[in-house]
């Protein structure tokens, strides 16, 4: 399947220069005019695809649930009145969609937060001594994020794709998400916190396969 | 201000701009420092991911026909002429549909190969006396009728046929793919194949009718293409889904 990847936007879409043309779509598509209905997908089917590839993994399911967010969304767009963005209106859909299949589709039941243990001995953040220092090594590179991006805990995820990698303020990700600005920050720094642990992780993971091939190719050697 | 006191700013505020007090803790603490660095750069590598990716044409097509079904896109009734015939009401009924208005590139590219079969069916008509005059034993005559056969029929002939065989082949291969999904977009998908196919036999039947009409010719061959193309978004859908 071939998706075209855009550049980084990191401009918010309720700040688009194109927010007239936007509301006047929202009026026309009010009324069932089918090109404003394509108007209105054209300009932020682009964000919430990638969101919702971000959130499931995979393309087709991508695909399904943005469908099913846009079709909720023009199903309710005669009683939008403007009271909030029409992108966040938009991204509370695309999110409630995703976490709710996301909740039947989880096998093991998972919580959409999960708890990043403290340290024990002084209450701070558990530091890993001797873990690998990600800025110096380099190891956060595009594959690696994306990768662990996937294994956070949706919650975590949601906030973290739409915070760090799509842009939004914590207000309107309170607004999406339906919690507080003080909760969308926590999430996210927890979010932040859980990352780096993946990342460790995986560094570890790596170092250990490159040991093992080492050692048997000087095992080889012998 | 201990480490404890850097991660609740940290929770708090996030990572800028960091307060006097948690800037003075950094400058003594080595784990604090390498701990707020790795953030960073987990923020800075996020910030370069893309924020857009652009997704398939067929979400908007499938999300089109589900919005037209449900009424919620007003269609504009088209006016047509009060003489046309029924199969050729139906047929701009058909194409009044955007879900399938949008293969109408592939028309294109099929009327011209079907222009180009006529033009190659038309001009190798061979003469009666020739034939005989090769010593061929088939009667002149008999030969005459088989090759305006070949003209008259055309759903009967070898490109028609071999095609539709072709594509009977595939279809429940491809539908098969995507059987179990309970994808909009694969039932639009299959919803789509079955008005094609209702489409395809109604060009036969009008063929059988009328075999000089070269205009449904055209549109079968058009039929055909789209099938060709559903099928193959089948098998792409199916091959990532599974």
């Amino acid at each position: 399947m071939s998706t075209a990847v855009s550049s980084p936007n990191r401009v918010n879409a309720t700040q688009s220069p194109k927010s007239a043309t936007e509301a006047e779509a929202i009026r026309l598509a009010q009324a069932g005019d089918a090109a404003s209905f394509e108007h209105l997908y054209q300009l932020h089917s682009r964000r919430v695809y990638a969101l919702c590839l971000r959130m499931v993994g995979n393309p087709p399911d991508a695909e399904d649930l943005m469908q099913e967010a846009f079709l909720q969304l023009f199903r309710k767009i005669g009683t939008f009145r403007g009271e909030s963005a029409f992108s966040t209106w938009l991204h509370r859909m695309t999110v409630n969609v995703v976490l709710m299949r996301l909740r039947k589709k989880t096998l093991p039941a998972a919580s959409l937060e999960e708890t990043t243990e403290p340290d024990e001995e002084t209450g701070g953040p558990r530091k890993d001594i001797g873990a690998p220092d990600l800025r110096l090594s380099g190891a956060v590179d595009r594959v690696n994020l994306e990768r662990s991006i996937e294994k956070l805990p949706p919650g975590y995820r949601t906030v973290f794709v739409l915070h760090d990698v799509q842009g939004f303020e914590h207000n309107e990700i309170a607004g999406i998400m339906g919690c507080s600005v003080g909760n969308s920050k926590s999430q996210l720094h927890k979010a932040r916190t859980r990352l780096r642990e993946l990342l460790q992780e995986d560094l570890r993971d790596q170092a250990r396969t490159e040991r093992h091939a080492a050692k048997t190719q000087a095992g080889l050697g012998d | 201000m201990q480490c404890k006191d850097v991660e609740l700013v940290l929770e708090h505020e996030g990572l800028e701009p960091l307060p006097e007090e948690a800037r003075a803790h950094l400058a003594e603490c080595r784990e604090c420092r390498n701990y707020i660095a790795d953030l960073t750069s987990l923020v800075d590598a996020a910030k370069k991911l893309p924020a857009e990716i652009t997704p398939p044409d067929r979400v908007w097509i499938a999300l089109r026909a589900q919005l037209e079904e449900e009424g919620i896109i007003k269609v504009p009734a088209e006016v047509l002429p009060v003489e046309q015939s029924s199969w050729w009401q139906s047929i701009n009924a058909f194409f009044s549909n955007r879900v399938l208005a949008t293969a109408m590139v592939g028309i294109l590219i099929a009327a011209a190969a079907v222009f180009q079969i006529r033009s190659d069916r038309t001009a190798p008509v061979v003469s009666p006396d020739r034939v005989a005059g090769t010593g061929t034993s088939i009667p002149a005559a008999k030969t005459a009728g088989a090759e305006l056969a070949e003209l008259s029929v055309p759903q009967t002939s070898g490109e028609f046929d071999r095609t539709a065989r072709d594509l009977s082949e595939q279809e429940p291969v491809a539908t098969g793919m995507i059987v179990a999904s309970r994808s909009p977009i694969d039932a639009s998908l299959r919803d789509n194949l079955k008005k094609v196919n209702e489409f395809i036999a109604e060009c036969e039947r009008h063929l059988k009718e009328q075999p000089q009409d070269e205009l449904t010719r055209e549109y079968l061959s058009a039929a055909y293409q789209q099938k060709a193309e559903l099928l193959s978004a089948m098998i792409e859908r199916g091959r990532s889904i599974n």
